[in-house]
């Protein structure tokens, strides 16, 4: 139906002049065009005529069952929205003096909460300051006794009976490695017990961290510092990575009667940001070492003695030589495991940690970056490649199976796509 | 309107307010204002269903379904379109959820043996050959036919309802007209055979 060439109006505009969708000039210009071309006034009595007989379509009314649920449920809906309305606790208004209780009663309990854990924390803190101080005292009544030790080895006196032997005697009579007689090994069990019960044997460590400005004289600075107490560098390690602080970590040995002294010269390197003390009891540990060394002693010159008596047959001797080697053999482990741990105790650890000031420098970060663009290109570079060859790998791996469950899908789902279709267009 | 069921006590709404009026005034708690608002759309409601879904209880239970969300939405509600529009809107929402979980079902179970066209329910000759004339028209087309000619809705407002521009409307509209003419002509021969059917057996 093209009218478009002959008539000035096209028939969508005549369905729209019929259904008042038209603006008033041109509702005028579509009715004036009806009344003189019979053609477009065919057309307009198609439409009159359909949608006269569509009216015929009547529908039943709605049932009374329908407006009761609809009524019971707005009345339900009606119901709760009143109880919520008529159960609110209260409205938030600032004049309302149930929000102001509500508010005071917080602000209360929050300051008493706060309170509390103030005092809490100040009991806390003293506890600890006390227990803290009292080990501090400890200690420094330790590192004097450890000096006069010290001081007692350096210069050999006769010692009286109030007098604590020194430990430099105790090696004496328990190390040595020599063959000891009766005698001597009594004298090891009179040196051994009195230590043990008045002057502990403590192990101490120490850990400090420093920030220094300059490592590097810093470091000179450590290595006087370390002559000069007699003291050595067990381990030190220097790191010096790009745009990072440089930093050097020691374990440093001191003798334990310096170590209050090493500790305020190295504190001198720089800004400490960390320091900790702690001391190990090794007293029982070395008496019960030398317990066990004095009685193996013992058996060995038994073992000796029968050797020299050479009464029995030669098996005989030939078992008392591998008694007398295995005994040895202890002897001397246990000789070295209580040089080390008179060591511990003879020469305190600092683990020291120096940490260089860091500047960041202006002209290095264009260098540095282009180099993080480098690595970053390669690196993107290598995980686009190792996703491709995922897929790729995956798809070898698995395509096979995947397209068999397609295949085996495929057909039921279509199955069932194509009745949903067909129902959706008959509805 | 006749049938119509009044809660007890409630006080007449007036006549002259319009339908957005009303919903506001309902969404701040005034019942008299839904009882209005039912009143005036139950029957269009009901006919816009019943005019789409085959069974006349199914056609019941979405009016019903659609008044709940209405009155469940209440309190969102905003005037910022025609009510009539925004009633059908959830009407096309409820009957397309609908369609749906039918279509899905009879994907497992098939159409029910029972299932008949509205119109085969009828007794008139005329709603007969317009149901089935309806129902051989293209989904969209139909479905602005229906709008336009029993909803009386305007072109904008199927526009707005379908998310259509209001010219695809237009000439959608025409052509669905167009179409329905000629299934109408076509099949009034048949339609007569089918009167007389019903006659014989009546």
């Amino acid at each position: 139906m093209n009218t478009a060439a002959t008539h000035p109006v096209a028939p969508e505009e005549i369905m729209a002049f019929f259904d008042g969708e038209l603006d008033a000039d041109q509702a005028q210009i579509v009715a004036n065009h009806i009344d003189g071309c019979s053609e477009c006034a065919s057309i307009a009595g198609k439409f009159r005529g359909l949608s006269k007989s569509l009216t015929g379509w009547s529908i039943s009314p709605v049932s009374q069952k329908l407006e009761e649920a609809v009524y019971d449920f707005a009345s339900k809906i009606s119901a709760k929205s009143k109880s919520r309305k008529a159960s609110a606790p209260f409205r938030f208004s600032i004049w309302n003096w149930r929000l102001w209780a509500f508010g005071g009663m917080s602000a209360v309990t929050g300051v008493l909460l706060l309170v509390g854990f103030q005092i809490l924390n100040i009991y806390h803190s003293d506890r600890v300051e006390s227990e803290h101080s009292m080990a501090m005292m400890v200690s420094q009544k330790r590192g004097e006794e450890s000096r006069s030790f010290v001081k007692a080895e350096n210069k050999p006196q006769v010692m009286n009976s109030l007098e604590t032997p020194s430990r430099a005697d105790l090696r004496t009579s328990t190390g040595g490695g020599a063959p000891m007689s009766g005698a001597v090994g009594g004298i090891v069990s009179n040196a051994v017990a009195p230590p043990a019960a008045s002057a502990p044997m403590i192990a101490r460590t120490a850990s400090l961290t420093i920030t220094v400005k300059d490592l590097a004289a810093a470091r000179t600075s450590l290595n006087a510092m370390l002559v000069h107490h007699h003291g050595y560098s067990a381990e030190l390690t220097v790191e010096s990575a790009a745009n990072a602080p440089r930093s050097l970590t020691a374990s440093l040995r001191i003798p334990a009667s310096d170590l209050s002294n090493a500790m305020v010269d190295l504190k001198t390197l720089g800004h400490v940001e960390k320091e900790s003390q702690s001391g190990e009891d090794v007293s029982q540990q070395h008496a019960d070492l030398a317990e066990r060394l004095k009685t193996a002693r013992e058996t060995e010159e038994r073992f000796r003695g029968i050797l020299q008596q050479r009464t029995g047959n030669i098996s005989d001797v030939l078992e008392v030589e591998e008694s007398i080697a295995r005994v040895r053999g202890e002897i001397e482990s246990m000789e070295a495991e209580q040089t080390g741990l008179e060591h511990r105790v003879d020469f305190a650890t600092i683990d020291l940690e120096l940490v260089e000031e860091y500047k960041e420098e202006i002209a290095s970060a264009s260098t540095a970056f282009s180099l993080r663009f480098h690595n970053a290109f390669v690196a993107g570079y290598r995980n686009a490649v190792g996703t491709v060859a995922g897929i790729f790998l995956f798809l070898v791996e698995y395509g096979l199976s995947i397209l068999i469950w397609l295949a085996i899908i495929a057909f039921p789902a279509i199955f069932i796509w194509r009745r949903y279709r067909k129902a959706r267009s008959r509805m | 309107m006749d049938g119509t069921i009044r809660r007890p006590g409630a006080a007449k709404p007036a006549d002259e307010s319009n339908d957005e009026e009303l919903m506001v005034a309902y969404s701040h708690g005034s019942q008299d204002a839904f009882d209005e608002l039912f009143l005036r759309y139950k029957q269009p409601l009901f006919g816009f269903f019943r005019r789409r879904v085959a069974d006349p209880a199914q056609a019941e239970e979405l009016t019903q379904e659609s008044f709940i969300a209405v009155i469940r939405a209440s309190s969102r509600y905003q005037p910022s379109a025609l009510f009539r529009t925004y009633l059908y809107a959830i009407g096309l929402k409820i009957l397309g959820a609908h369609r749906r979980k039918a279509a899905f079902r009879a994907c497992f179970t098939g159409a029910p043996d029972n299932y008949q066209e509205p119109a085969a329910l009828g007794n008139l000759e005329t709603e007969y050959a317009l149901r089935q004339a309806m129902g051989k028209l293209e989904r969209l087309e139909r479905e602005i036919l229906l709008l336009r000619e029993f909803e009386q809705l305007s072109y904008a407002e199927i526009a707005e309802l379908l998310h259509l521009p209001v010219n695809t409307v237009r000439s959608r509209l025409f052509r669905a007209r167009m179409a329905l003419h000629r299934l109408l002509a076509a099949s009034a021969p048949s339609s007569s055979a089918e009167q007389a059917r019903i006659e014989e057996r009546s």
